[in-house]
């Protein structure tokens, strides 16, 4: 018989979700099957599913029979592959694994026969793989259980003897009547994964290279071999074993249903019913004067579309989310397609309201024709959202509710890491060389990074290595471990276990299924993301400030709306602490977009993407909207699409609408489309719908750059698409900040103080800005002060902003606490007093010293320091009986402290001071510098060439800029935003990177109201700060 | 053992006298005791970079007082008072303790041990002879100087103090409330309001034999002889204390010529006279005399702690009982003869590559190399593999070695070892040659796809 008669199934499988196993991904080792001829390929991942999906959408459409399977060692070392024959079989698949990795550690799993008993593993094909010397006991004790669905799979991987023991499997075949098969134990779809593989086994063991010795493979064998080779090595009635257990197995994924959980509905309701009684309530409770007809019309519309497609339970889950959260009074906001219907704003899923929005949005929040799950997330308060996880999982129950799987994958840095130890570097050395991949390092070549870190280039190993490192960052990117996702939950009707294995996360108390979210969404499982948003967390301390300050009853959309005062602040980029504008580019953007309306900021929150940048979107529009150039549509399809963003696609919903109106997509088509932009890097497989696009768009008329531009816009949102849909709801949270800066600027820097971390800016720009808004900012006082900070009312009945403890560094809550309520028992005297009543240790005392919070009980730091130190012990009594100590106290001849250590110890302790600014003390020696302050500068012409210097506030250096790093220094002036072009920055890299305090010098560039500093020569001045501790933040 | 305890413990040995001169007595005051007599200390701090060890340092200050006493990790104390007329007042001191221990020893002088420490820490070479000065001169030295808890400092710092002035400055009950007892304690003892009691170097413990011969030798025989009583000397030395050698100098002085010398270094710490001699005679054998010898020195280097010699309960072949130290004394006897680098150990090395799959490692002494627990490869290997795999011709695609090979089985695959430069990508077979023996050849996977032979089976 010839090989190609025969053909071949390649039954055990691994791939790199078999962590630090195997070497390649699914979707290479599905395509090398492919290329070679395989009739079949198995997935067999260790105890896993991980990676099925992603195999089966590769083999989705191909010649390639995908089977599904998993591979499993037990504890006595018996070594088994099962094959899930149907549905049944894999469901009991899918439990036997969650049942062996719950009952282990994270990553982990453990495995007896017992456990395997009494998993009870159905419908599935086992095949035994021997040890070294084969075992007939084992043999026998699976002969038991699987019967006729048992087969011996051998291995021979010419580690010597590979006649001899096919022999033997065969002697012990006949003797047992158990069929053999071949099968290869792939760990690679080529061979020359062989240094990635011995490599990710060194590090799997947590040894050198060199010290890993026989327990590195002997060989590459394990590779997806080509059919010849194994005609020569295998009998043809073992390849062809292999293949009829292939063609046994008839289970896809596509046949996994999923089913909504029903619980919901109370009895004698279906669905339908509830859904919509729920929507009625809720209508009469947003439009108290009646439901006006447009929008009844409209709900109408959608309750009948959502019971076509049999959404309801999935409404009614985020309904019921929804309402506990609003019953224990955490504010929440939804988001996505479906997030914004009708429905959903009668449900209080969202507040945005559908008139204020612009009905566009609203059009199409479910699509019919493409049966696509609908797209919910909801934000929750950050601090707050463990409440409503652990309400999901007290509701569902943990075998009906886990968390996404989020597979982390090598990144440089952790690449380098492992590499260098399995290449026998010290720990530290690994650190030093992984250190040489700092995210503002990509634009110098490696070897001169690797020279910088002390390493010699020319080092024989290095090179092998960094090829290595290389392979695991390479796109997709290498998979090394799974991890919780940040608030995907899967919910289910049925058990979990049976449809995807669930395993435990890092977290007590959390699990997650073995799927990511890409995954889920290939097979259209639902999931409803609960995630944390910082700023509903400070909206809903200031709307509670201000309702208690001012006696309103404001809420989440419930501020007087298209408020002119608050458009003409955003317009003059004085958003710092606003939702989402905050941030630098934004800010550039803001006085050249001038938002003046609802829609505008919604276009403003999408538009500063990187989709939109990449694919060159944001000055056409720009130009568009100052009329600056003619709003052109280049057909009358497009038009329809386009209208709202001036013939400009901005948002991801538009870009596949233009490939259903323009290039004749399908819908289902632009599905697909919609998928594949999300994971193209991934998968790498967008150049087939370039292909289609491109060809669509000839056709029917278009010019072969417009086709190009909204090719190049997929690209760009396929790793940060930021649809209509989102945008929509922030833009409605950007807006709530805003009003609330603009009329209530003391409570909203309360509650950004309260809310900390989050945001952009730390709390001594917050701070800083509140003061320059005219907001008194009162010192955090030991006397006064709560826990957070607090408004208190001046004698002008306006707000001042009263610092809380909670801003002192290492300060527990506790203490903060116990000092409440003494407090209010008693007004303390002294220090003494408080430590004892308070019963405060030394490190809170200290604390509250170094923030200069016992002013009023003390006076100056010093002398708080004084007190504290004593404030605690007493003296011991066998003191001061001789050696001539007196015993009494005496009073300190203690210097008070300066101003420069009032505002170090400031920064120190609380990040921030409400003295001068700290550059205000050096401004003589910068100024005998020649040094201009950020406001001297700023009144410069553009084109200007000035020197300035100031605090390193941040350093930013996006994707999307082409290696710039932008730079904001600060003094008691103001601000200045500096470019650094990436030829600059790789010159003068460590005053880039290290300076606290930098020196430029540069030309000045103003443009539309904006202006930026182009630096020519950068100069680290941090050693004029002196004890001075600030921090930069740095994004990339 | 850290330094600051190792100087106190052994008791100074008679054996070994001090090199030093001896000390006025009469000036001396009773060593360890506070005492209201004038002190005068000077402090010499070690500069930073490789310096001789403090004790050995110390050894050296003997020679200008008794009362030397150590500051680790690098200063010393001197109590000088009682020296300063023999060395013609502070400055005679001051220049003769630098000419002896050179510009990298910085200097002061104060009434109290600890005064001296802080000023010469702080950089002040000064002399203050008076303690009504010192309280002024210590002011403005940085806190840093009393080498406090970093904990402590920064609380000082915290009250605004920075400098000794500052610190002296602090009401006392109110320091000694917050700070401590002890650090109160410790700056009276820097003022000299409170005595300091130091502990007094003394000289370490070695052994150093010299003996004149009676008339000059050349024989090896006779000198071996001559050594046996130093030897044995040695060995009392040793058992009273309860050490062993582990280096012995043996040093034979020539009357014109520079001493021979013959240094032994023992895989075990060694007591035993007649060992020791045994070792040295064969040690003699490779050593050629320039000229006759006149005297010999035996001196010790390295005494490590060593328990008494426990005989085996069985003897030599009984009951498996080994002969103690047996193999230790084969192995040190085959190395005195043959050289240090001719002998050496043999492990199993981890590593599928034939050649690297076993390493040469120090001849086991004291340390037995481990056996390995990894379980022999499933594929057979020869017992004698050739120092570097030899080439074989090849005649019509069959290699050959005195004739064709037949190849035996199915082959196996190592392809390994990419990692250090050496990947070895080859198929290995057992073939047999026309005579019958069996032998283990590989045919390289990369081209030229030579054939190479690597082994013998037995």
């Amino acid at each position: 018989m010839s090989a190609a008669s025969v053909g071949y199934a390649e039954l055990h499988c691994l791939s790199n979700f078999s962590f630090l196993r195997g070497a390649s991904h699914p979707h290479e080792l599905v395509q090398q099957a492919i290329a070679l001829g395989y009739r079949a390929l198995a997935l067999t991942d260790e105890c896993s599913m991980a990676g099925v999906v992603r195999a089966h959408m590769a083999a989705k459409e191909r010649p390639l029979k995908f089977i599904v399977g998993s591979e499993f060692r037990l504890s006595c070392g018996l070594k088994f592959v099962a094959l899930a024959i149907d549905r049944h079989g894999y469901g009991r698949l899918c439990r036997l694994i969650t049942r062996a990795r719950r009952a282990a550690p994270k990553g982990s799993y453990t495995l007896t026969r017992a456990q395997l008993d009494e998993a009870c593993l159905e419908q599935c094909f086992v095949l035994w793989v021997p040890g070294a010397v084969p075992a007939p006991e084992e043999l026998l004790w699976l002969q038991a259980r699987y019967g006729a669905r048992l087969r011996i799979a051998v291995e021979l991987l010419r580690e010597g003897e590979d006649a001899r023991r096919l022999g033997v499997l065969q002697a012990l075949g006949v003797a047992h009547g158990v069929p053999l098969l071949a099968s290869g134990d792939v760990h690679m779809h080529v061979r020359a994964r062989r240094p990635l593989q011995d490599a990710l086994t060194a590090v799997r063991l947590n040894v050198p290279l060199s010290e890993a010795g026989t327990r590195l493979y002997r060989n590459g064998e394990r590779y997806l071999r080509e059919p010849q080779r194994l005609a020569r090595l295998y009998p043809a009635a073992l390849r062809a074993e292999a293949v009829a257990v292939a063609a046994a197995c008839h289970f896809s994924l596509e046949e996994l249903r999923y089913e909504y959980p029903h619980e919901l509905v109370p009895p004698g309701r279906t669905a339908t019913e509830y859904l919509r009684e729920l929507t009625e309530a809720g209508a009469h409770w947003r439009w108290p004067g009646g439901v006006p007809a447009r929008e009844r019309a409209a709900i109408e519309h959608e309750l009948e579309l959502i019971a076509e497609l049999g959404y309801e339970p999935y409404f009614l889950t985020v309904q019921d989310i929804v309402a506990y959260a609003r019953r224990r009074g955490i504010l929440c906001q939804g988001r996505g397609s479906a997030a914004n219907s009708r429905v959903c704003y009668c449900l209080g899923v969202t507040s945005v309201d559908p008139q204020r929005g612009g009905s566009l949005l609203f059009e199409r929040f479910i699509s019919r024709e493409r049966n696509e799950p609908p797209d919910i997330d909801i934000d929750f308060e950050h601090e707050r959202r463990e409440e409503v996880f652990q309400y999901v999982y007290a509701k569902y129950g943990r075998e009906r509710a886990a968390i996404a799987a989020t597979v982390i994958m090598y990144r440089a840095r952790s690449a380098l890491r492992d590499l260098g130890k399995v290449f026998g570097l010290s720990v530290q050395e690994s650190t030093r060389l992984a250190s040489v991949m700092q995210w503002w390092d990509s634009g110098t070549s490696l070897p001169e990074r690797v020279r910088a870190a002390g390493f010699d280039p020319a080092s024989p190993w290095l090179p092998r290595l960094l090829a290595l490192a290389q392979e695991l960052i390479a796109m997709p990117g290498f998979p090394r471990h799974l991890s919780q996702h940040v608030g995907g939950f899967v919910i289910s009707e049925g058990l979990l276990e049976e449809l995807v294995p669930v395993e435990n996360a890092a977290m007590p108390e959390r699990t997650v299924v073995q799927w990511d979210k890409d995954d889920l969404n290939d097979l259209g499982l639902l999931k409803v993301d609960l995630l944390a948003l910082g700023m509903l967390s400070a909206l809903r301390r200031a709307f509670a400030l201000v309702n208690e300050f001012r006696g309103t009853h404001y809420g989440l959309g419930e501020l007087p709306a298209e408020d002119e005062a608050v458009y003409d602040m955003i317009c003059r980029a004085d958003t710092v602490g606003v939702f989402q504008i905050e941030s630098r580019a934004q800010m550039a953007m803001l006085p050249r977009l001038r938002p003046r309306c609802y829609y505008d900021l919604v276009i403003e929150v999408a538009i500063v993407r990187p989709g939109p940048i990449q694919g060159d979107m944001v000055h056409p529009y720009l130009r568009r909207r100052s009329g600056a150039e003619a709003v052109a549509y280049p057909s009358e399809e497009v038009r329809e699409v386009l209208e709202r963003t001036l013939g400009v696609p901005i948002f991801q919903e538009q870009v596949m609408q233009i490939a259903i109106a323009a290039a004749g997509f399908s819908p289902g088509e632009a599905d697909a489309l919609r998928r594949a932009m999300g994971a193209w890097k991934k998968t790498g497989g967008l150049d087939p719908f370039r292909e289609r696009l491109l060809q669509g768009m000839h056709e029917r008329g278009y010019g072969a750059e417009f086709a190009e531009r909204i090719y190049q816009q997929m690209l760009g949102f396929g790793e940060f698409g930021f649809p209509a849909s989102h945008a929509a709801s922030f833009a409605l949270l950007v807006y709530d900040s805003a009003w609330l800066k603009r009329y209530e600027p003391a409570a909203f820097a309360c509650a950004l103080l309260n809310s900390q971390p989050m945001g952009f800016y730390a709390p001594a720009q917050l701070v800083r800005d509140a003061r320059e808004h005219g907001v008194e900012v009162r010192p955090a006082d030991v006397c006064v002060s709560l826990w957070d900070c607090t408004l208190e009312r001046c004698a002008d009945g306006a707000a001042a902003l009263r610092l809380g403890l909670r801003m002192v560094k290492s300060l527990s809550e506790a203490a903060v606490q116990r000092l409440q309520v003494a407090r209010a028992a008693e007004p303390f005297t002294s220090v003494q007093d408080l430590a004892q009543r308070a019963s405060l240790d030394r490190g809170d005392l200290e604390a509250l010293a170094a923030a200069g919070a016992l002013a009023a009980l003390s006076g100056n730091r010093h002398l708080a320091f004084w007190e504290v130190a004593g404030a605690e012990r007493p003296l011991p009594l066998s003191f001061g009986a001789g050696r001539g100590v007196q015993a009494e106290e005496g009073y300190p001849l203690l210097r008070a402290p300066s101003e420069g250590e009032g505002i170090s110890a400031d920064y120190a302790s609380l990040g921030l001071t409400l003295g001068r600014h700290p550059l205000a003390l050096l401004r003589g020696r910068l100024r005998a510098g020649s040094l201009q302050s950020a406001a001297e500068v700023r009144a410069q012409g553009n084109g200007a060439r000035v020197r300035t210097a100031g605090l390193v506030l941040m350093r930013q250096r996006p994707g999307t800029a082409g290696g710039v790093t932008f730079v904001t220094l600060e003094d008691e002036s103001g601000q200045i935003n500096v470019i650094v072009w990436e030829r600059t920055g790789r010159a003068q890299r460590a005053p880039l990177l290290q300076s606290r305090l930098l020196e430029v010098h540069g030309e000045l560039q103003q443009q539309e109201g904006v202006t930026h500093l182009i630096a020519h020569r950068l100069i680290d001045r941090t050693a004029l700060l002196g004890a001075l501790t600030t921090r930069s933040r740095d994004f990339r | 053992m850290s330094r600051a305890s190792r100087h106190r413990a052994p008791p100074r040995p008679s054996v070994s006298p001090p090199t030093a001169p001896l000390a006025p007595l009469a000036l001396v005051p009773p060593a360890g005791v506070a005492s209201a007599a004038r002190e005068l200390w000077a402090a010499l701090q070690l500069g930073a970079g490789p310096t001789a060890p403090l004790e050995a340092l110390a050894e050296q200050a003997l020679s200008f007082t008794p009362r030397v006493s150590l500051e680790p990790p690098d200063a010393l104390l001197l109590e000088v008072q009682g020296s300063l007329k023999l060395f013609g007042g502070v400055e005679g001191l001051r220049a003769a303790l630098q000419r002896n221990f050179g510009v990298a020893g910085a200097l002061a002088l104060a009434p109290t041990p600890l005064a001296a420490l802080l000023l010469v820490r702080g950089g002040r070479h000064a002399a203050v002879l008076e303690r009504a000065r010192l309280t002024g001169q210590l002011a403005s030295l940085p806190l840093q100087v009393l080498r406090w808890p970093d904990e402590r400092l920064e609380r000082l710092k915290r009250v605004g103090v920075r400098t000794l002035g500052a610190l002296l400055r602090l009401p006392r009950g109110g320091f000694a409330q917050r700070f401590g007892v002890a650090a109160l304690r410790e700056l009276d003892q820097v003022t000299g309001r409170l005595p300091t009691v130091r502990h007094w170097f003394q000289a370490p413990l070695r052994f150093r034999r010299r003996r004149e011969l009676c008339c000059e030798l050349e024989d090896h025989e006779r000198l071996l002889l001559a050594l046996e009583v130093p030897l044995t000397e040695l060995e009392r030395f040793l058992r009273s204390r309860g050490l062993g050698v582990a280096q012995l100098q043996c040093q034979f002085l020539h009357r014109q010529l520079p001493p021979t010398l013959c240094e032994l270094k023992l895989a075990a710490p060694a007591t035993r006279a007649a060992h020791l001699s045994a070792l040295l005679q064969e040690r003699l054998r490779r050593v050629r005399l320039p000229a006759p010898v006149r005297a010999l020195e035996l001196r010790t280097s390295a005494l490590l702690r060593h328990g008494p010699p426990s005989a085996s309960l069985w003897q030599p072949g009984e009951q498996g009982g080994a002969a103690v130290g047996q193999e230790t004394d084969l192995i040190e006897r085959l190395r005195v003869r043959l050289g240090e680098d001719c002998i050496h150990g043999l492990r199993l090395h981890d590593d599928h590559r034939p050649e690297r799959a076993f390493a040469r490692t120090e001849p086991p002494s004291l340390t037995r190399a481990t056996p390995t627990t990894r379980p022999p490869p499933p594929a057979a290997r020869p017992l004698w593999l050739l120092p570097a795999p030899q080439p074989l011709a090849l005649r019509a695609g069959v290699p050959q070695r005195e004739g064709p090979l037949r190849l035996l089985g199915t082959p196996e695959r190592i392809e390994s070892g990419w990692w250090d430069g050496e990947d070895v990508v080859r198929d290995y077979y057992t073939a047999l040659d026309v005579r019958g023996a069996r032998l283990w050849v590989y045919r390289e996977r990369r081209a030229p796809h030579g054939w190479f032979l690597q082994g013998i089976f037995g």
